[in-house]
């Protein structure tokens, strides 16, 4: 099988990360649980992970590394820290269901920065138009996880900054291949999952907080404070309540390190040279729409495709029989197809990972082309 | 031997304290506070030699990691606060 739903979550993970959650399980107890050995080591290993992605993501201080099960907890996290019932909140077009579901659930006001796919610009001029209204915040994906569009995150920021209007950043989808600067940006949450770009386990996730107030989502032990009825008040424990996922830490800090040792850029310059060969290949096959972007900075290894005449499950679904695994249909993201006009049909979308090959995007390509030649 | 224990916030938080010292070759060790000093109940410290107190206090104040308190544990590890 050749993978390439990395946007979902990536399948081919460093050798190290299978390896750590495999010692892990018999050997790491729970951290600040005990003084005893497996309890030492297993603090040891939460500290190293959340200094690891302190490392990465640039933030002084590891305590605002909150381990959490996905990006999903995480947004909610976040959301739900900053946004009450009928607040208005600003998003992008490009939100996935992780940011709109918990903002209707909470009954806010949702106003959307609309503009055309990959007009970088447009996107950033929607934000200024839209923070005029001063909403209570403002949540933005860094890369749509449908057409991999990069979103001017950087710019975005500064016009929260200006307007001291907290942001969210969702980096489900540039953790790991893009600059992911919490402090750069002042935000005040920025969310990812540990299971794509930073090849961890599923089950795994980050928060990384840039201050301010934070609401627990789960209530319970932390190990510290236990005489005290109430949550501490300090991270990362605030957020943390419940036994630690020990195995997946250990795993995630395996993908965290192997991260590091690549640099995002050459992840990011992998990914971009198979998304152009992807690109290439599609662009001479008739009966294919595919949305790439005209500047190379404003898409990610994302490609989104349609197949003329065809379902876009039953073209994902006739893929998969040919040994190429795709994800088609709404990504649970129908903002984003709102916003690119693909909401009626859906698309099919090839997602690529540092462990893909230029071998195995040739043969995609033949399939797509056997495919629409049948 | 006598010792400090210097009582932090969090588990990170000690970790993050220890690991300051170390950096400068202050042996640290981090260990759940004894019950008799723990306020709030279940909390960490950090135990240092005694010989170590001033510099590690240079050290985490210039790093911006203040104890919550500190206690001098005697040879009879009997415990008793020290003002900061």
């Amino acid at each position: 099988m050749i993978y390439l739903d990395s946007a979902a979550t990536t399948l081919q993970k460093p050798p190290a990360v299978a390896r750590s959650m495999a010692w892990a399980v018999n050997r790491l107890a729970s951290p600040g649980r005990g003084g005893h050995p497996a309890a030492r080591r297993a603090a040891e290993t939460a500290f190293a992970c959340r200094q690891a992605a302190a490392g990465l993501f640039n933030l002084e201080n590891p305590e605002e590394v909150v381990f959490t099960s996905s990006a999903t907890h995480s947004l909610n996290i976040a959301i739900r820290s900053l946004v009450g019932p009928g607040d208005r909140v600003l998003i992008s077009g490009w939100e996935h269901n992780a940011v709109t579901r918990p903002l209707h659930g909470l009954g806010a006001e949702v106003a959307v920065a609309r503009a055309s796919l990959f007009d970088r610009q447009a996107q950033l001029e929607a934000f200024a138009a839209g923070l005029a209204a001063r909403p209570a915040a403002v949540v933005c994906t860094h890369v749509s996880n449908v057409f991999g569009f990069v979103l001017p995150v950087g710019e975005i920021a500064a016009l929260c900054r200006q307007r001291e209007v907290p942001l969210i950043v969702d980096a489900s989808q540039s953790a790991g291949c893009l600059p992911v600067e919490p402090e750069q940006w002042g935000a005040a949450f920025v969310a990812m999952p540990g299971h794509k770009g930073l090849y961890g386990p599923q089950g795994t996730g980050l928060l990384l907080c840039g201050g301010g107030e934070a609401r627990p989502l789960l209530e319970g032990g932390t190990g510290s404070a236990s005489a005290l009825q109430s949550m501490p008040d300090f991270l990362p424990d605030r957020l943390e309540a419940g036994t630690h996922n020990m195995p997946g830490i250990a795993g995630l800090l395996a993908g965290l390190r192997y991260v590091a040792g690549r640099g995002e850029k050459a992840i990011l310059a992998r990914e971009r040279a198979l998304l152009r060969q992807a690109v290439r290949g599609l662009r001479g096959l008739p009966g294919i729409r595919f949305f790439a972007a005209g500047a190379e900075d404003a898409q990610a290894g994302v490609l989104a495709f349609q197949v003329e005449g065809m379902d876009c499950e039953e073209a994902g679904e006739a893929l998969a029989h040919r040994g190429i695994a795709l994800r088609a249909g709404l990504h649970c993201a129908p903002l984003a197809h709102e916003s690119a006009g693909t909401l009626e049909d859906g698309v099919v979308r090839a997602s690529f990972s540092d462990f893909n090959t230029p071998a195995e995007v040739e043969r995609f390509v033949w399939e797509v082309a056997r495919l629409v030649r049948r | 031997m006598v010792y400090y224990l210097m009582v932090c916030r969090s588990l990170t938080y000690a970790q993050r304290t220890a690991a300051a010292l170390e950096r400068v070759g202050i042996t640290a060790r981090i260990l759940r506070s004894p019950k008799v000093i723990d306020r709030e109940g279940c909390s960490h410290c950090v135990k240092i030699p005694e010989r170590s107190l001033t510099a590690a206090l240079v050290v985490l104040n210039r790093a911006g990691l203040a104890p919550k308190r500190i206690f001098l544990q005697a040879e009879d590890r009997g415990l008793r606060e020290v003002g900061l």
